[in-house]
């Protein structure tokens, strides 16, 4: 029966990666930026969150202001700074390089420099029993909002116009934006769902992973190896690359402790060895 | 690499304000002095603190500390002014060893205090032995070799704060007498975690108990589901040393995986139990044991004095970081008035200061010859008191020197170091085992 709650354990935190990884990868397809920011997004989102609960006490609202709060934000770093860098990588990589401090400096002003866990929801504060074992009702939780979510996104991508669009811009924002398709607000759309994407994780990781400064760098960091393992732009490859990654660290660090350290990148470079642009990737 | 161009950033704002608080500052020195026909020279006192990074809160604890007891005297001390000059280290041995430097070489410190991070206390110890600056650590750095014979011995070293296998070995004896023998350890995977695991293995299988299990994260753990799953369930307590964020996030999985509700926890330096952490542990961090060699709750006129000052200002429960940097400002000071301001005369200051015993907010405070501290350990309880969530002293260690329950030849007969037992912590024989 423990297997099963390591097994538990493994997927929540796989789906949990998903959701970090999920739209640095959208970002990455379409508009070809390495977005250094990402791991901000998550702080801020996670900080956001922790306020909202301390305020009204309802989780559910921070569930939707700290994402929406941060969309916008990712929104304005498009439409006002990263634009006027289109297709120039280095700039643009530089540019949320440089969002990345701005946002740690300001994230330790507002919030001070104490590590913080977002309380869970009441609702979802307790175990259920699993063989004698107890296991948190909120990492099912987890479970199941990460896959609603992606099961979102894979409607919103194939079965909507907007999905469409977004399709033909990752495969040839040229040839798109020829057909008509207006690819400036596609990029701004694209850039605030892949930010809503990251503050969601952060609300929702915030009580497996809590935030605090230096934690913009380890999502960032998190979310690149299941993004390479999965393949850049491929929100199937950051499903299957999150619950990759979550599986084999947990059971990494079960069998072989002594490489804990290393249980998420040496999965990543025996995968790139035979597939250099990730497990779906195209390239 | 990435890390250090973001604290950086960090720091130069940082640096504004103090510059700036030192400006306003000056204008005051002046007309305070002008009155005075021949004022001494300022005492200036280097601080190397963490004020950005990681390590933020700790380094903003000690400064407070260190601000609250100089305050108290007016910034003044023998007939001279006490100059504080404060760097931010950014939690980097690098950084910090250039910060000794320019306070020494550029500012011309007399003394050299602060210290949160045990590498970078390493770090900066060499460069102040070798210019015989006096060190007065007074912030968490607890790498036990700086008080012990040997290679890192420092003549010109003295430490306010506490080493890091002492609070292990009152965890030990406290659990021994709990009648729990065997206990699962988890530590983070770094000489810190070694050295206090090793400390408390030491202590805990001299009495008679066994370590039947060791897991060692690594300090970016992200997820502590596994681990906290991993945990032998007959075991009769769990001892952790998670230091900064790992600790509140293992104790998170460790309650809502439903094992703290079946084994007692320990958690050796009150990583977990740590002040601005109970309140976000509530109700679920009620019970929880630690050790350390400070709690704000000592019932003391000296601590609820400083207690009341420190939330004044800091707006929060001080962690012990504020009462060793308050033991190391008043050393500092008492030591300055023994050799009537002559702080410049390196040895003799040393020696007054090793002499000194005083009542501090920790409790009494005396020094061995080594420059370690001789202080109290606290066991504490996480108890509800009122609305907040506090460390209650349960039990009581007095006059704990850096060896005990040993003695110095005692410790140094063993033939293993603690860094050395890692995966054998369970083996008595092995870690008991002499030269």
């Amino acid at each position: 029966m423990i297997w099963v709650i390591h097994t538990l354990n493994g997927v929540s935190f796989g789906i949990l990666l998903f959701l970090l990884a999920a739209g640095l990868s959208l970002i990455y397809g379409l508009m070809k930026i390495l977005n250094l920011t990402h791991g901000s997004y998550y702080l801020v989102g996670a900080y956001i969150g922790s306020t909202v609960i301390a305020t009204t006490g309802s989780f559910i609202l921070a569930l939707i202001i700290a994402p929406l709060v941060v969309a916008v934000l990712g929104a304005v770093m498009e439409r006002f700074f990263l634009r006027r860098f289109h297709l120039d990588e280095l700039p643009q990589t530089l540019l949320t390089f440089g969002f990345l401090f701005i946002f740690a400096d300001l994230s330790l002003w507002i919030w001070g420099g104490d590590p913080i866990m977002l309380p869970k929801p009441a609702m979802f504060s307790r175990s259920i029993d699993i063989g004698g074992l107890g296991y948190p009702t909120y990492r099912l939780l987890l479970i199941g909002v990460g896959l609603l979510v992606a099961l979102i996104l894979w409607w919103f991508q194939e079965r909507t116009r907007v999905g469409a669009m977004l399709r033909a811009g990752v495969d040839d924002a040229e040839i798109a934006r020829a057909m008509g398709i207006d690819v400036s607000l596609l990029f701004t759309l694209v850039f605030a769902v892949g930010a809503l994407l990251a503050a969601l994780g952060g609300v929702l990781g915030g009580p497996i992973i809590g935030a605090g400064p230096g934690t913009d760098f380890d999502v960032m960091l998190l979310a690149f190896v299941v993004v390479i393992i999965g393949g850049l732009g491929s929100l199937r490859g950051a499903l299957v690359g999150g619950l990759v990654v979550g599986l084999l660290d947990n059971f990494g660090k079960i069998f072989f402790p002594e490489f804990a350290l290393f249980t998420i990148f040496v999965p990543m470079a025996v995968i790139l060895s035979f597939r250099p642009t990730g497990l779906f990737g195209r390239g | 690499m990435l890390t250090s161009v973001a604290t950086t950033l960090g720091r130069s704002t940082r640096r504004r304000a103090i510059a700036g608080a030192l400006a306003c500052a000056a204008p005051l020195a002046l007309v305070s002095s002008a009155g005075l026909a021949q004022q001494a020279p300022p005492l200036k006192i280097g601080v190397i603190l963490p004020l950005s990074g990681n390590f933020t809160p700790a380094g903003e604890d000690a400064l407070t500390g260190l601000k609250i007891y100089f305050d108290s005297i007016n910034n003044e001390v023998a007939g001279r002014k006490i100059q504080l000059i404060v760097e931010d280290e950014q939690g980097k041995p690098d950084v910090a060893l250039t910060k000794a430097r320019k306070l020494v070489e550029g500012d011309k410190v007399q003394i050299l205090t602060g210290f949160v991070s045990s590498a970078v206390a390493l770090a900066v110890n060499g460069y102040a032995r070798e210019k015989k600056i006096p060190m007065i650590v007074s912030a968490d750095g607890g790498a036990n070799e700086l008080t012990m014979p040997g290679p890192l011995a420092n003549p010109y070293l003295v430490r306010t704060s506490q080493n890091g296998r002492t609070p292990s070995a009152a965890a030990a004896e406290f659990v021994f007498k709990q009648g729990w023998r065997k206990v699962a350890a988890i530590t983070s995977d770094y000489a810190g975690g070694f050295d206090t695991i090793g400390g408390f293995a030491q202590a805990f299988c001299r009495l008679g108990g066994t370590i039947t299990q060791e897991q060692y994260p690594p300090l970016t753990t992200n997820d502590y589901g596994p681990y906290v799953t991993n945990i032998q369930r007959d075991a009769d307590a769990v001892v952790t040393f998670l230091p900064g964020a790992n600790g509140l996030k293992f104790a998170n999985q460790f309650i809502e995986l439903g094992v703290k509700d079946k084994i007692p926890l320990m958690d050796i330096f009150g990583q977990i139990a740590y002040e601005p952490y109970l309140k976000q542990l509530g109700a679920n961090g009620v019970g929880i044991y630690s050790v350390l060699h400070y709690t704000p709750m000592i019932k003391t006129p000296e601590n609820e004095r400083f207690v009341k000052e420190y939330e004044a200002r800091a707006k929060r429960l001080p962690s012990d970081n504020g009462p060793d940097a308050w033991v190391g400002a008043k050393a500092i000071a008492e030591a300055a008035k023994a050799v009537d301001g002559k702080v410049e005369d390196t040895d003799k200051f040393l020696a007054a200061f090793r002499t000194l015993k005083f009542d501090s907010p920790k409790g009494p405070i005396a020094f061995d010859k080594f420059g370690q501290v001789i202080q109290s350990m606290y066991v504490r309880k996480v108890e509800k008191v009122g609305n907040d969530y506090v460390n209650t002293p349960i039990q009581t260690f007095n006059n704990v020197d850096q060896f005990w329950p040993f003695s110095l030849a005692d410790l140094e007969a063993y033939k293993y170091r603690y860094a050395d037992l890692k995966g054998s912590m369970g083996d008595c024989k092995k870690v008991l085992e002499k030269k």
